[in-house]
């Protein structure tokens, strides 16, 4: 019985840490840039929420559509204002880090400032209250509603990567930027929107991060961070299906833990990234030559 | 115009005799001032805390400085420092100079524990050092374990306290510290990384055993940092776990060794007087936009100076002595 | 080269250290002695608040509570010193730690050895309160302790503690114990927070109940940063509780109110510790529904003192207050305020201004003080006793939800209504 809800529950769940864990894994893409602040923009997405829904009255589900090309525009520009700095330097992705932590401190620092330190809630609600019933079992309407918003969302995520002509080239300068730009891609541009893209999909996961985790707050980056990192080392850095996989049996995990050692479930993003690093450092997914 | 790096730079063309007078220079300086600053400013507690600091910061700067491995999990070694010798203090009654020490070596044990990590590079080891020590927290605060660790209630050494003892072994931490990275840096170890990273020099030519050095001077800022969180909590006496398992100590630390310059003996040390002076400054008034201006510092280092105070110098006195400035 | 480099740092050093102690603003130092000392000019209240930083929501009323107290005590001329037999000026000496316990405690050890202040207080709650306990002791001046109602704060060996406005976290659930021994409830869950302020409450609980042979068949601590409970909602729903308790802080006891009520299950009790402190704030992020017939540990916020014998009575407190920060009202700064009347008493009674005389005045007026906060009991070991928390339960009403006492029947306000109603 409890097993098969934490299950169900845990699936659930792990799509919205699979969107949660996408964004950082997108801005890691072409640039081995890697988000510290990635908690951050979740958080900055859950207050966007919350103002779209108190101000305009919008709901939270058509939020999730309208953080998207605001944070496009802003991760855009950051990238084109720090990369060529960043890239010039010996160790870009050590250094990419220090930056980034820097950056989430000024943005929990501007963020307690504007928005105060009180965490903010979305009413319940907000969004459809009926509870999923599968096999005998009720699911939080939070849970299910999260999910059929992500999933879909992810998918069209996965097409405009695999089936569109923005996401080849952003394929291309993964797979080598130099190459791409013999064949006239613009490297440069194509880094720039995709980083932007992962900001966008970390605001939407802060748009239902208000649900799942009962509120915002300007600290509750570092966490989440800590938590979306564990989940794309453990489904392989860079990989895109590997971070959705993980990410469902990481909420899976976490569930399961939450139903028989409770005390101990925070500690399961912890040894889930330990185990992987000293186990299987590529991940997953991961191809064994990555020097992880 | 004063130029801290010549002398670092210069030190290893300098004599053996030079050799040893720079590094008692380096320690001794902050000694002196410690002791004679408290006659000045009463705060000991703030200087204290200052010291502990600055061995923190030297601890990032032998393994980071001279590794390049970032360890952000560098806070768990504090926390079992505080919690070893607490625990050493009341469950045995050790003196608590001598828990000190066995805080540091409780630490190194878990920096050995944890040698696997090595195994990641760059961020992968940053992050993994990471979720360790957020491990160890877990742990040590789970209230399964309150028979041992006194679970989320915390450790309550008042009867313990003593300011000017702690005030006292805390400078000693910093000097010994200090000398430890000075002893790092002019080890045929810390010139063949600094090869190594100048592209010069490979290090199977150097008949230097990097790993197991690497493996050193690990232990070292590990035991550092034990000691820091030994005497942190015994001068702070009733705290939270919550308190010594702080990640932003190992932030502060970084930054603290980052602003100074990571790779040279005096960077770490001014880095964490003048910041850490600053921040108390803005702390009486109002702290909040110290996270901001510090976030910004950070930022900015980044990109314009990324080997910090002492990078700065640096360029400067290439600048002035027409010496080819080569951006590393 | 290398002599120019030396002084230089040693200069930075000097620099470095004079900047620490710009600010100090010294006042007149009290000392213990026989004859009496001259008078000083002002008193001054030192403490440290959170201005952001997870203790924000909950430290920055309380020092607007201290304010109050000293706005209002100053308005007369000073708050009265029974030593002198007159009214002194206070002036408050406030540092923002951000929450945390390691800034908390280098501007504590500032506002003892640098401003050198009468009366020490310290910020919200017992993480913060934590390393001003050992400083108090060390600097042999008199802490008083706000809401940091941690047990390892009180031994018999400390004599410079006095927990003002709260009692021990150990003692909170006495009461609420005696109401479900009352309503003969026999098959509880709890879930608590693994923290020192939430373990306490759930392990006094457990053994109360287990004298009364009652059986607690969900117990379980879950780690202090937990805010998905559905799972656990779903495992603590199987065993069929007829209450289900749960000790958190506040960021745990809103989403833990939110999940059981989008969870869609129904309990016949459910109770949380803190709509009870911050219920504006609980109002907005759980909304009427989710509060509805919950419980809550009524503080004395809720409780109608019309009659005090120190400062102002409740509505007196609840116009004023309200006039003068508007839209910080709440339980938390009725405590900051009680924090300035336990202070007046002391002043009141103490012979001299020394740190001891202080302490003692501290002890002369427990028992005898009655503010709107209830009365005021000091035990041995300087934690407060008096103040017994009742059972609350929130109802719904026109404008969200109303706070009434519901048990013991001497603070009740209203009548619990067990159980809860379905939907």
């Amino acid at each position: 019985m409890l097993f098969e809800y934490a299950i169900i529950g845990g699936i659930l769940l792990g799509i919205f840490y699979a969107l949660l864990a996408v964004g950082l894994n997108v801005v890691y893409g072409a640039q081995k840039i890697i988000n510290l602040a990635h908690g951050d923009i979740i958080m900055l997405g859950g207050y966007g929420a919350w103002e779209l829904y108190y101000t305009y009255h919008i709901s939270p589900i058509l939020s999730t559509i309208i953080v998207i090309p605001i944070t496009v525009v802003l991760g855009y520009g950051l990238n084109r204002l720090i990369a060529p700095r960043l890239l010039k330097s010996a160790d870009p992705e050590m250094l990419s880090l220090i930056l980034f932590f820097g950056l989430s401190e000024v943005i929990e620092a501007l963020a307690s400032l504007v928005f105060g330190n009180a965490a903010r809630a979305l009413p319940v609600n907000s969004i459809p209250t009926s509870r999923l019933v599968l096999f005998g079992q009720g699911y939080s309407a939070t849970w299910w509603v999260s999910a059929s918003v992500i999933l879909p969302l992810l998918g069209i995520f996965l097409v405009f990567l695999n089936r569109t002509s923005i996401g080849l080239q952003v394929r291309a300068v993964i797979s080598d930027a130099v190459e791409a730009a013999v064949a006239g891609i613009n490297a440069k541009r194509i880094s720039g929107i995709y980083f932007g893209i992962g900001f966008a999909l970390a605001a939407c996961a802060g748009v239902w991060g208000v649900f799942i985790y009962g509120g915002v707050s300007p600290t509750e980056g570092p966490a989440i961070t800590v938590t979306a990192f564990a989940i794309i080392v453990f489904g392989s850095l860079g990989n895109t299906v590997g971070t959705i996989v993980a990410g469902v049996i990481f909420g899976i995990f976490y569930q399961l833990a939450q139903v028989y050692i409770p005390s101990w479930s925070n500690l399961v993003p912890y040894v889930l990234v330990i185990a992987t690093m000293l186990v299987r450092p590529q991940g997953l997914f991961g191809r064994r030559q990555r020097i992880a | 115009m004063p130029k801290l790096d010549e002398i670092d730079r210069t030190l290893e063309t300098e004599s053996k005799g030079k050799r040893l007078i720079s590094p008692a220079v380096a320690a001794l300086v902050p000694v002196v001032v410690f002791a004679v600053g408290v006659h000045i400013y009463s705060n000991e507690l703030l200087l204290t805390y200052m010291a502990i600091y600055i061995a923190l910061a030297q601890g990032i700067n032998i393994i980071y400085g001279f590794t390049g491995y970032l360890p952000f999990g560098y806070f768990g070694f504090f926390g079992v420092g505080a919690y070893a010798s607490g625990l050493a203090m009341l469950d045995y009654n050790v003196p608590p100079v001598l828990a000190v020490v066995i805080g540091g070596v409780a630490a190194a044990l878990v920096g050995a524990l944890l040698l696997p990590l090595f195994r990641l590079r760059g961020a992968y080891f940053a992050i993994g050092t990471l979720a360790a020590s957020e491990a160890i927290y877990a742990i040590v605060s789970n209230p399964s374990l309150q028979s041992i660790t006194n679970g989320p209630y915390g450790l309550n050494l008042a009867a313990y306290y003593s300011s000017g003892t702690a005030y006292g072994t805390a400078i000693a931490l910093a000097a010994i510290a200090i000398l430890a990275a000075s002893y790092v840096r002019s080890s045929k170890f810390g010139l063949t990384l600094k090869a190594i990273r100048d592209d010069s020099y490979s290090a199977s030519m150097s008949g230097v055993n990097v790993p197991r050095q690497r493996f050193y001077a690990w232990l070292i800022a590990a035991a550092i940092a034990g000691m820091g969180g030994s005497i942190f909590g015994w001068s702070t006496s009733v705290f939270y776990p919550q308190a010594v398992f702080d990640s932003s100590l190992s932030v502060l630390a970084i930054v603290f060794a980052l602003f100074g310059g990571v790779g040279t003996v005096w960077g770490p040390t001014v880095g964490t007087v003048v910041l850490y002076a600053i921040y108390n400054a803005i702390g009486v008034s109002n702290p909040q936009y110290f996270q901001l201006i510090y976030g910004l510092v950070i930022v900015l280092l980044v990109l314009f100076a990324p080997r910090g105070l002492a990078g700065l110098r640096q360029i400067k006195s290439r600048r002035a002595t027409t010496v080819g400035a080569k951006n590393d | 080269m290398r002599k120019k480099t030396f002084s230089v740092l040693t200069a930075a050093f000097g620099l470095a250290l004079a900047a620490c102690g710009s600010s100090a603003s010294s006042s007149t130092a009290s000392n213990s002695s026989s004859s009496l000392p001259p008078a000083p000019s002002q008193i001054t209240v030192g403490t440290t608040y959170s201005g952001s930083g997870s203790f924000a929501t909950s430290s920055i009323p309380e020092l607007d509570g201290l304010k109050f107290w000293i706005k209002y005590e100053n308005a007369k001329g000073g708050v009265y010193v029974g030593a002198y037999k007159k009214r002194i000026p206070v002036k408050l000496v406030a540092y923002n730690d951000l929450s945390s316990a390691t800034t908390a405690a280098t501007q504590y050890n500032q506002l003892l050895t640098q401003d050198k202040v009468n009366i020490f207080v310290s910020d919200f709650g017992s993480v913060l309160t934590a390393p001003a306990v050992s400083l108090a002791e060390a600097h042999k001046v008199v802490l008083f302790d706000q809401s940091g109602t941690g047990i390892p704060f009180f031994s018999p060996q400390n004599k410079y503690i006095v927990l003002a406005d709260l009692p021990v976290s150990s003692i909170w659930p006495n009461v609420l114990a005696k109401f479900l021994i009352s309503k003969q409830i026999k098959n509880l869950a709890v879930l608590y927070g693994t923290n020192d302020f939430d373990a306490s409450q759930a392990t006094t609980l457990k053994t109360i109940l287990a004298q009364n042979g009652i059986n607690i068949s969900y117990y379980q601590g879950v780690p202090s940063s937990t805010t998905s409970f559905g799972t656990l909602l779903q495992t603590i729903a199987q065993s069929k509780p007829d209450a289900l308790l749960e000790f958190g802080y506040a960021a745990n006891d809103a989403p833990f109110l939110q999940n059981v009520q989008s969870s869609g299950m129904h309990f016949k009790m459910v109770f949380t510790v803190f709509p009870g402190q911050l219920l504006g704030l609980f109002q907005q992020q759980v909304g009427t529904a989710g509060l509805s017939y919950t419980y809550t540990y009524g503080t004395n916020f809720y409780v109608n003192y019309p009659t005090v014998s120190e400062g102002l009575n409740s509505s007196q407190f609840a116009t004023q207050f309200a006039a003068a920060f508007p839209g910080e009202l709440n339980s938390l700064s009725l405590d900051g305020y009680n924090t300035g009347l336990v202070i007046q008493a002391s002043l009141k009674y103490a012979k001299s201004l020394s740190q001891s005389d202080i302490r003692a005045g501290a002890a002369a007026a427990s028992g005898h003080l009655n503010t709107v906060d209830g009365s005021f009991v000091l035990n041995s070991e300087g934690a407060q006793t008096g103040e017994l928390l009742p059972v609350a339960q929130l109802f719904p009403s026109g404008s969200g939800v109303t706070l009434k006492a519901v048990y013991p029947a001497s603070q009740a306000t209203g009548s619990a209504v067990y159980p809860a109603p379905v939907g």
